[in-house]
């Protein structure tokens, strides 16, 4: 146990006991590692207990205020008075080095005592005690609301290659952006429910703001059923909007469109299918949020699909399956405990980034391809500036693979290069028949 | 104590054992009581404290301390602990904290991003006896206040 602390790597160190009072007592000291323990430094005056604490701690002041560098452990054990000395055999360990454990992950380790203490209280207090958050607050938490530009972006598209094609309503495009984000929202809850139930948010204690789920199950924030109620309520209102466009614009093409992207949402973790777990959710993330909503979107504004629209849905399908793909890396080593297979547990850390760089090649060649053979404008070039990006994010992932927290910057890379690829390469076409219209 | 980034917080545990875990203390002047939070996640201590209120305090690390002149001071107090309202019932304290840490405001907007380290229960120590160390000399023996 004396080997697993070093003592030079603290600052200060304290001893304490119980005092006759009561009270426990400390006092600062110097503590050297000899064999089989510790001299602590005691003064005359004290006489300690056979049974002793102590504790070294450091933090590295800032100059603006406040500090960093947190680490401290604390040894309970037996001391044995040695005059001016102690000689001190720790029995037990804790403490906490922030540079060895992320605070997050830190944080994460101790929501199961966050429970217990919230259950005792509430016995203690004779009502419910659970963690709070704003309303709004805990809806953006619960629903990952941000992800929704992974919506706004393929609905972009297939409305863009419409306009491409003269034909633009903006009321039927507020009408398909709602159905579709609707949709999504009630997949990411669907997707935490059944992570949850399977057991794959539950194990994983290094989760990100992209990756390991919403969390609002395993902080108290919501219950399974609330959470499915909600799912079910957007699901629901989300499948109106789709009927109400069905209706208006054509029924069995968007109806069959929103029954597919319906499936592929509740089958992406629902059994018995989970695909996600089957090595199959890229792809089927990449069927929904590229030819799906692309399409959906498309027909809803032209009545009809064209080449241009299946074309364009081919970049944004893979882009939006990069995100789901990359953002699943540091949540691989708990999916693979919970026996959910992504495409990454399957993968070598080079298949893996092999896979990536082909995949972004891809998505460039379908966006140059349609406008060499005159099936997109040449603005949906705009497209190709986030090369440069693409570049540095595959680096980037490279250099942090597998590090959960040091991965975070190149995981909003990867989401940013995305949905800017995205985004542009629908400006592309929406620019194109701006300028149709003008001149 | 109204100076000092960290403290050590000692209690005794069911089984007789002292833990001492680092703190950043809260003393308020108005009061004359030291002051802690305890998120809910690292809220074992909270459970001991329950059980048994007494408490001690050292306040130690001249690097950790920014006055004029640095002495080390052990508190032996009796705590209470306040847990009725876990997430607002410690905010009157935040300015009492941002003088120690500035940049807490900036995690209080982030509050979704760590929701349950902002449940927080306050623990507040009614000091009963003071030993004051001047100049951190634990060599000579402490001058003693009592409440």
């Amino acid at each position: 146990m004396t080997q697993q602390v070093n003592v030079e790597e603290f600052s200060d160190a304290a001893a304490t006991y119980l005092d006759d009072d009561g009270y426990p007592i400390s006092f600062p000291t110097v503590v050297k590692p000899v064999e089989g323990g510790f001299i602590v430094e005691k003064p005359p005056y004290i006489s300690p207990k056979k049974k002793l604490t102590v504790t070294l701690n450091h933090i590295t002041p800032l100059p603006t205020g406040g500090y960093t560098e947190r680490r401290y452990v604390t040894m309970r054990g037996e001391g044995e008075d040695r005059g001016n000395t102690i000689f001190f055999k720790p029995l037990k360990l804790q403490g906490w080095d922030e540079k060895k454990k992320p605070f997050f992950q830190y944080c994460e380790e101790r929501v199961p005592q966050a429970k217990r203490y919230t259950s005792t209280l509430s016995q203690m207090l004779g009502r419910l005690i659970k963690p709070r958050l704003p309303t709004l607050q805990l809806l953006f938490r619960a629903t990952r609301f941000p992800f929704l530009i992974a919506t706004a972006a393929p609905v972009l598209m297939g409305v863009g290659t419409a306009a491409y094609k003269g034909l633009f309503d903006p009321l039927l495009f507020i009408l398909t952006l709602v159905g579709a984000s609707l949709i999504h929202l009630a997949l990411n809850m669907t997707n935490d429910y059944f992570d949850t139930k399977l057991g794959a948010d539950e194990v994983n204690v290094t989760p990100t703001p992209f990756s390991g789920g919403s969390r609002v199950i395993q902080y108290g924030l919501l219950t399974q059923r609330q959470t499915i109620g909600l799912s079910t309520l957007f699901y629901v209102v989300g499948i109106a909007i789709g009927l109400y466009l069905a209706v208006l614009r054509g029924f069995i093409p968007i109806i069959a469109l929103t029954a597919v992207g319906v499936f592929i949402s509740v089958a992406y973790t629902a059994p018995p299918f989970k695909l996600a777990y089957r090595g199959l959710g890229e792809l089927a993330v990449g069927v929904g949020f590229g030819p799906v909503i692309v399409l959906g979107s498309h027909y809803v504004q032209a009545q009809a699909f064209s080449p241009e629209a299946v074309l364009a849905s081919i970049p944004v399908g893979i882009l939006i399956a990069l995100i789901l793909y990359i953002n699943e890396i540091p949540d691989a080593p708990y999916d693979l405990a919970a026996g959910k297979r992504t495409l990454i547990t399957r993968l070598t850390k080079e298949q893996v980034l092999t896979l990536y760089k082909l995949l972004l090649a891809a998505t460039y060649f379908m966006v140059v391809l349609p406008v060499a053979i005159n099936l997109a404008p040449p603005t949906a070039l705009l497209a190709l500036l986030t090369i440069p990006l693409a570049v540095k994010t595959v680096r980037s992932v490279g250099e942090t693979y597998g590090n959960p927290y040091l991965m975070i910057p190149a995981l909003a890379a990867n989401i940013q290069l995305a949905t800017r690829t995205a985004l542009l390469h629908a400006a592309g076409f929406f620019a194109w028949a701006a300028l149709t219209y003008l001149l | 104590m109204e100076n000092a980034l960290v403290s050590y917080l000692s209690f005794v545990t069911p089984s007789g054992d002292v833990l001492t875990v680092p703190m950043l203390p809260l003393y308020s002047r108005d009061r004359k009581r030291l002051y802690m939070t305890s998120s809910i996640l690292f809220s074992k201590k909270i459970d001991y404290i329950r059980k048994n209120p007494r408490v001690g305090v050292l306040f130690s690390g001249s690097q950790y301390i920014k006055a004029p002149f640095y002495a080390a001071v052990h508190v032996k107090g009796d705590a209470q602990v306040y847990e009725e309202d876990l997430h607002k019932g410690w905010m009157w304290l935040v300015e009492l904290w941002r003088k120690k840490e500035p940049y807490i405001d900036a995690f209080l907007k982030q509050r979704v991003a760590l929701p349950l380290f902002w449940e927080r229960a306050v623990i507040e120590i009614k000091p009963q006896e003071i030993l004051f160390w001047e100049n951190g000399d634990v060599q000579r023996e402490p001058k003693r206040w009592r409440a």
